[in-house]
């Protein structure tokens, strides 16, 4: 294995990526490893559907990693592969050096759809995953109540799923999340059923958190902007079959400051190069 | 309280007014000795709750219709549950259920009672059956519409299988059953007394027919408002009991389909 974290092997151009840690990092430090995973699907009849054709892929600890790609590109299979949620036809998915059985409580997933649990309210909700774990009760209201600070929700502890906005949901799902401190933060198109406003709040709140507790996070969005503006690398995927296309490395310093961004011609040039290569996938398979 | 607010509340008694006050026109233009009037019938009410071998026999249908209510709880939940997420089970159980679900329960009573004789077993069989199926229905509907991410959440927080399905299947899945539940509280009432019209031994559905064997057509009614009045308390307790249990389901501006 490269000391390099992210190779392709469909493509030339994954030039070695130095690690926003440091450089020479070793491969310990490797948090997900994906080696030659292949996911196929049965349709109807005696078809099959390569949803992704031998991924490889390193995410080393601590990075902001963006999966990008048009629908059906299989993005959201290879989050939910990690995830340990669907178990690849091919190939292996590791988490700090371990094959993936099966989901554990070292990556939290968050999802575009909340799957809040609308029977609990939201101080319920966050402490969820804590009960579950045999955290007592008084221990695991004191970490939800500061988790729901830390997301801005003071003050809606008792209320339900169902009296909150699309993003105040998302929030408290993020902090449910948290709650169990994963390791790895596997987010899938979180804040695609928000609006725009909404959308760059949450953002914004989420390099915040991220900024203070560095977890690993795999951010799986269709959005080439929200990808640039996030993270450290942005990964291209193509689809028919998924695969890899190009591995950006996101060279902007931090913190990011939007308003900042939205000047700076390398944020805008990452974009419009990005956005070509999208195009250009979509030219080869129409 | 508003004049608005004290006819809703009311509302539901001027409906019951109402149609009492039909009976009682209709029954005095029909004058037959088959037909009594409302009011002769509310008179006989008494005359039957008062009288200690009626009161019993009513009773003794109600604990009959709780045990096959609470026997059918019991099995239906946990295997429409398990029906909604195990493809297996389903593929076992929705056949059987099928042959089942359009045969009259009533009209099993007849086989039933020669095994089983015409005592309590008999017809808590019946109750237990026909109340099972619209639970086990509601149940599986609700367990299978559970959302997956949801599941996926809690098995990322450690959740083993068994855990996910008591602690996030059963409370998901909850507001449906307790709509199935609601329909087999009900249909247990209606069963209760179909199973005591067959097997004539006891119970409010054998005060009813011994009645009209001896012509008593005031206590028949009677006792048709009695069991109707009885359906409506149980509904409404339920539905105070399934509201308290839902109330996070609910959506703000519910149009109850109830007395309460």
């Amino acid at each position: 294995m490269q000391v390099v974290s992210l190779r392709s092997d469909a493509h030339t151009d994954a030039e070695p990526v130095s690690g926003r840690k440091s450089s020479g990092v070793d491969s310990a430090a490797a948090m997900i490893e994906i080696d030659h995973v292949s996911q196929r699907f049965q349709t109807s009849g005696k078809q099959s559907h390569l949803a992704l054709s031998d991924i490889n892929l390193t995410i080393e600890d601590g990075a902001f990693v963006s999966i990008l790609g048009p629908s059906g590109c299989g993005k959201s299979t290879l989050l939910y592969i990690v995830g340990g949620f669907v178990q690849p036809t091919d190939g292996v998915a590791k988490v700090k050096g371990k094959a993936i059985t099966g989901p554990g409580p070292d990556r939290g997933p968050v999802f575009q759809e909340f799957a809040l649990f609308p029977w609990k309210n939201v101080l319920g909700n966050v402490m969820y995953g804590l009960r579950q774990q045999g955290v007592k009760r008084a221990e695991a209201e004191a970490r939800g109540r500061k988790l729901l600070e830390m997301v801005g929700l003071k003050g809606y502890e008792n209320f339900y799923p169902k009296e909150l906005s699309g993003g105040m949901k998302q929030r408290v799902a993020i902090a449910r999340t948290l709650a169990y401190d994963p390791a790895v933060l596997l987010m899938d198109e979180p804040f695609g059923a928000l609006d725009a406003h909404t959308r760059t709040r949450l953002q914004n709140d989420l390099l915040d958190i991220w900024d203070r507790q560095r977890k690993t996070v795999l951010f799986v969005t269709h959005s080439v902007e929200e990808a640039v503006y996030l993270s450290d690398k942005v990964i291209v995927m193509s689809r028919s079959p998924g695969s890899i296309k190009q591995i950006v490395d996101i060279d902007l310093p931090r913190p990011r400051k939007r308003a900042d961004l939205l000047l700076d011609a390398r944020f805008q040039k990452y974009i419009v190069d990005i956005e070509k290569m999208i195009d250009d996938g979509g030219k080869d398979h129409l | 309280m508003t004049v608005r607010g004290v006819l809703k509340t009311l509302s539901p008694l001027f409906a019951c007014i109402g149609l009492l006050c039909v009976w009682q026109i209709a029954s005095l233009r029909l004058d037959t000795e088959s037909s009594p009037t409302a009011l002769e019938a509310i008179k006989a009410i008494p005359s039957i709750l008062g009288d200690k071998g009626s009161l019993l026999n009513i009773l003794d249908s109600i604990r009959r219709m709780a045990i096959g209510l609470v026997l059918a709880v019991m099995f239906a939940i946990p295997l429409g549950l398990l029906m909604g997420r195990i493809k297996a089970v389903a593929a076992f159980f929705n056949p059987l259920m099928m042959i089942i679900y359009p045969v009259p329960k009533a009209a099993l009573m007849p086989i039933i009672m020669l095994w089983m004789g015409v005592g309590d077993v008999s017809k808590i069989l019946v109750i237990f059956l026909g109340v099972s199926l619209p639970i086990i229905y509601h149940a599986f509907q609700g367990s299978k519409a559970v959302e997956e991410k949801m599941l996926w959440s809690g098995a990322a927080m450690g959740m083993s299988a068994p855990m996910r399905m008591l602690r996030i299947v059963l409370p998901a899945a909850l507001p449906e059953i307790l709509t199935g539940c609601r329909t087999g509280l009900v249909l247990a009432l209606i069963t209760m007394i179909t199973s005591e019209m067959i097997a004539r031994q006891s119970g409010a559905g054998n005060i009813l027919f011994n009645s009209l064997d001896m012509a008593q057509y005031d206590t028949v009614f009677a006792m048709i408002l009695i069991i109707g009045a009885m359906g409506i308390v149980f509904d409404a307790a339920f539905e105070k009991l399934r509201l308290s249990l839902v109330r996070w389901s609910q959506p703000r501006d519910d149009m109850p389909l109830s007395f309460t």
